[in-house]
């Protein structure tokens, strides 16, 4: 384990990213509107009275733990990945005496390092003007730590996975566009998953996705009874180890297609 | 009092940059608060140009020669001082100036990456109001000076960097200006393109009558071209005229290469001593086996080489005067002290 | 002037022959629009499906609202987009340095930055958004005079000229600070449109409504096909055009003036 190598990396991106933190600050923002914009539509629904358990304040609270926690978890290697398979880049990380996932993982954390700041400060700034009641207690917050770990472990292997489909087809970010509007539309953006309707609540309750944003968010807001917290880590155990079989084999293909073909 | 195409008087520009240190810590306290810094990248330049003149900007990187050069174009407003151009004021940029001049730039691509050579010059040509005869005729003269009959319906993005700046330079000069700015035109190019760019140039020159200022870092470009430069450095001009004179005020030398006869039983640190002894300073700036060259001062060369042709058997011998580029070379590193 | 209009049909030519060039991303944006109307669609669908009306809007109105969102973001996508990140987009004049040849051109420089890049794709969203728009106003059921029409066109142009007023602003500011995608931000609040402006707590709808005027761009034309839209409202909005207009215009010089003074 190359810890130092490891820290170098992270602080070169971090400067890099640091320097870019204008345009960062930006996708952040770009990232949050969709939330902000349910947001407000369920509160102001809830307003005109419950809906299934969620008041105005229960819809304002989820909403902005989904924001901070869609910030958490954004896989920036959707788009790098890709890039620098395109560009090249990626032929000199294969070079190096350490995995690319150590290059992938190191954007990552920087680019959360230099946006995660500005998100907060507006989801804080939300808190005070909203001022919704706050329903967490200990133990949501217990709970909530191994599920945003899983979720954010699934989330970016997914991506990643997706990403490294770049080794066959450069046209593989329509897959990733896809990814995001089955996110959008399955993990709880559109609407917590509890309220989508008929069938496409059963697909969402089966679906990765909700173990990659929703569930993490309902466990901490303290939505969830404790069977229902054990059942969602069981679930999303199973698609992380389902996800790690599929990245083993994408990238061994991958790669082999890749120095085949001459990357 | 001939009238003089380009008038440049005190010139100056100072940029106002915001600067960092290095490190983990001063990368966030940037974040809050940003330090400033003032250069002088153009510092009180005067010059005058006539109409036809092919004139070299020289200096080394970061002395202010684009700087001036886009303040010529119009492309930059300048701190204080006064500039004309064909009696406008470039940084008006007036549409009738605009069409009068041209600049072109190394690395920077002027035409469509993604069409045809042929469909960006038509776009320019309706641009800059070129009627359709002129476009003809300035066309087919350009396609024969440059050779560019092939790759006109090419996509720009297809062509080698060579072909492209030719194509580049076609597109330029459409529209038949009469003040050229050249930035760095045969950077990245071999050097048989180099000598096809320079030949164009000259006629060019010569069949339109255009006034040309081109920086350039191979000085066979301005050798060949130029019959006058200006030397800038540190935004400050430094030397106007002929390039011959800043040879003859910069380096004052005169290189004796030597070779010495080895049938003889010296040995070369021998030989060394022997030359080194003359009555005047002597730098051996080179030695291969028995072959040395040396560098003296321009009024002491005949001692020297009365002394060397005395002491030693000397086989073969040449003077010369050092090469422009090794007097530039020294210029550039060591700044210059007139 | 004639010399425009014949450059702006060699603008849209040469575009054309760019775009010609991808016929992959033909197939791709086509889908890609698919998606984001199916998606906007479903995401109102869902909402619908647990209440009957938002702030008074019915499922009908709303879906009008996203059929207006989604024509008003392809017509920007035609023109005033593609050209205004061909400055200070990414890989735009101002991050690559080629606005030094712009620069040189003896044309208006705000012409050209306006006009220079078409997006021919976008006419297949138009269309796809125009229908969406038929289907909507179907289902809304409300009779639609040719007088109510005229001042929606009118409205249309209205909201596009809005549009291209806030992307003029924005390139502007692009050219003090190069590095940060102003039109992104300006995409992202435009999301807010995509429903009725009234959900928004007063103080952000204060401020959609007269800063960054997205209520005059998209719940507006709406309320002037499916209600009664007050005539001070309209002439509001063509205030307000009129304004920005100004205000861009001025803004953009100012940038020139600033540009070339600081770029080395």
């Amino acid at each position: 384990m190359n810890l130092r190598g490891g820290w170098e990396l992270i602080k070169r991106s971090y400067l890099g990213w640091l320097a870019g933190r204008g345009f960062y600050w930006t996708l952040t923002f770009g990232w949050m509107v969709p939330s902000l914009l349910y947001l407000f539509v369920w509160a102001t629904v809830a307003g005109q009275g419950q809906v299934q358990g969620f008041n105005r304040d229960g819809f304002i609270v989820y909403y902005l733990c989904f924001i901070m926690l869609n910030q958490f978890t954004y896989p920036v290697c959707n788009w790098t990945v890709g890039d620098s398979i395109r560009f090249g880049r990626f032929s000199t990380w294969l070079l190096h005496p350490m995995p690319p996932m150590f290059e992938v993982i190191a954007t990552d954390i920087a680019m959360k390092v230099v946006c995660t700041p500005f998100a907060t400060l507006v989801t804080m700034m939300l808190l005070i003007f909203l001022h919704p009641a706050l329903p967490f207690s200990l133990w949501s917050c217990l709970y909530f730590l191994p599920a945003l770990l899983l979720a954010q472990i699934l989330r970016f292997l997914m991506a990643y996975t997706l990403a490294l489909l770049a080794l066959w087809n450069s046209r593989a970010d329509a897959l990733l566009a896809l990814n995001d509007t089955l996110i959008f539309l399955l993990a709880g953006e559109v609407a917590p998953v509890a309220l989508l309707p008929g069938w496409l609540g059963i697909l969402a309750m089966v679906l990765p996705f909700r173990s990659m944003l929703g569930f993490p968010v309902e466990v901490l807001t303290g939505r969830l009874s404790t069977v229902e917290i054990w059942q969602g880590f069981a679930l999303q155990s199973a698609w992380v180890l389902a996800v790690i079989l599929l990245y083993r084999l994408v990238w061994h293909q991958g790669l082999r297609h890749y120095a085949s073909v001459g990357g | 009092m001939t009238e003089s195409h380009i008038h440049v008087r005190q010139l100056s520009k100072t940029y106002h940059v915001p600067e960092r240190e290095e490190g983990l810590l001063a990368a966030m306290q940037s974040l809050a608060h940003r330090r400033f810094k003032d250069i002088i990248a153009v510092d009180n330049v005067s010059f005058n140009i006539k109409q036809g003149e092919m004139v070299g900007f020289i200096g080394p990187n970061g002395a202010g020669k684009t700087t001036t050069m886009k303040m010529l174009a119009g492309l930059l407003y300048p701190t204080t001082g006064e500039v004309r151009v064909e009696n406008y004021v470039p940084w008006e940029r007036k549409t009738q100036y605009l069409r009068t001049i041209s600049m072109i730039m190394a690395n920077k691509n002027r035409l469509n990456w993604e069409n045809t050579a042929i469909d960006s010059f038509r776009v320019l040509a309706a641009i800059f109001r070129i009627s359709r005869a002129d476009f003809q005729s300035m066309l087919e003269e350009l396609v024969e000076l440059l050779e560019i009959e092939e790759l006109l319906p090419k996509l720009v993005r297809n062509l080698s960097l060579g072909e492209r700046m030719k194509c580049e330079l076609a597109g330029a000069l459409l529209h038949r200006p009469r003040v050229l700015f050249l930035d760095e035109p045969t950077l990245g190019l071999d050097v048989t393109m180099q000598l096809r760019l320079r030949r164009f140039l000259a006629e060019y020159n010569r069949r339109t009558g255009a006034t040309m200022i081109l920086t350039s870092h191979y000085m066979a470009d301005v050798t060949a071209l130029c019959s006058r430069v200006i030397l800038i450095d540190h935004g400050k001009l430094l030397y106007d005229g002929e390039l011959a004179g800043l040879a003859e005020r910069m380096a004052p030398f005169k290189l004796i290469r030597l070779t010495v006869d080895d049938s003889r039983e010296q040995n070369a640190s021998e030989i060394e001593r022997t030359l080194l002894n003359a009555s005047f300073p002597v730098t051996i700036i080179d030695q291969v086996d028995r072959g040395f060259s040396l560098r003296v001062e321009k009024g002491h060369a005949a001692a020297i080489l009365t002394h060397v042709l005395g002491e030693l058997p000397v086989v073969d011998i040449s003077v010369e005067d050092p090469p422009i580029e090794a007097v530039i070379d020294q210029v550039y590193r060591e700044g210059v002290y007139l | 002037m004639l010399y425009y209009l014949r450059l702006i049909g060699l603008f849209l030519r040469a575009s054309i022959q760019e775009e010609m060039a991808f016929r992959l991303n033909f197939v791709v944006n086509i889908l890609g629009t698919i998606l984001s109307l199916t998606t906007g669609i479903l995401g109102i669908a869902i909402l619908f499906h647990v209440v009957t009306t938002i702030q008074g809007w019915t499922f009908p109105e709303t879906l009008t609202l996203l059929a207006i969102y989604q024509l008003i973001t392809a017509l920007q996508n035609l023109v005033i987009e593609p050209s205004m990140n061909s400055l200070g987009g990414i890989d735009g004049d101002a991050w690559t340095g080629r606005f030094d040849y712009t620069l040189q051109a003896p044309v208006s420089t705000q012409f050209l930055v306006s006009f220079r890049k078409w997006r021919l794709w976008s006419f297949i969203d138009v269309s796809l958004s125009l229908i969406l728009l038929c289907i909507a106003l179907t289902l809304v059921g409300k009779h639609i005079g040719l007088l109510q029409l005229a001042l929606f066109v009118f409205n249309l142009c209205v909201s596009l000229l809005i549009v291209y007023t806030i992307f003029l602003l924005l390139s502007s500011a692009s050219l003090w600070q190069q590095g940060i995608p102003l039109t992104w931000i300006f995409n992202s609040v435009m999301q807010l449109g995509r429903y009725p402006v009234g959900i928004y707590p007063g103080a952000l709808r204060l401020l959609l409504t007269w800063v960054v005027p997205v209520a005059f761009i998209t719940t507006i034309p709406v309320e002037v096909l499916t209600r009664q839209a007050s005539p001070l409202v309209l002439v509001a909005g063509a205030a307000i055009a009129l304004g920005l207009l100004a205000l861009a215009s001025f803004c953009f010089r100012m940038s020139l003036r600033h540009y070339t003074s600081a770029s080395s």
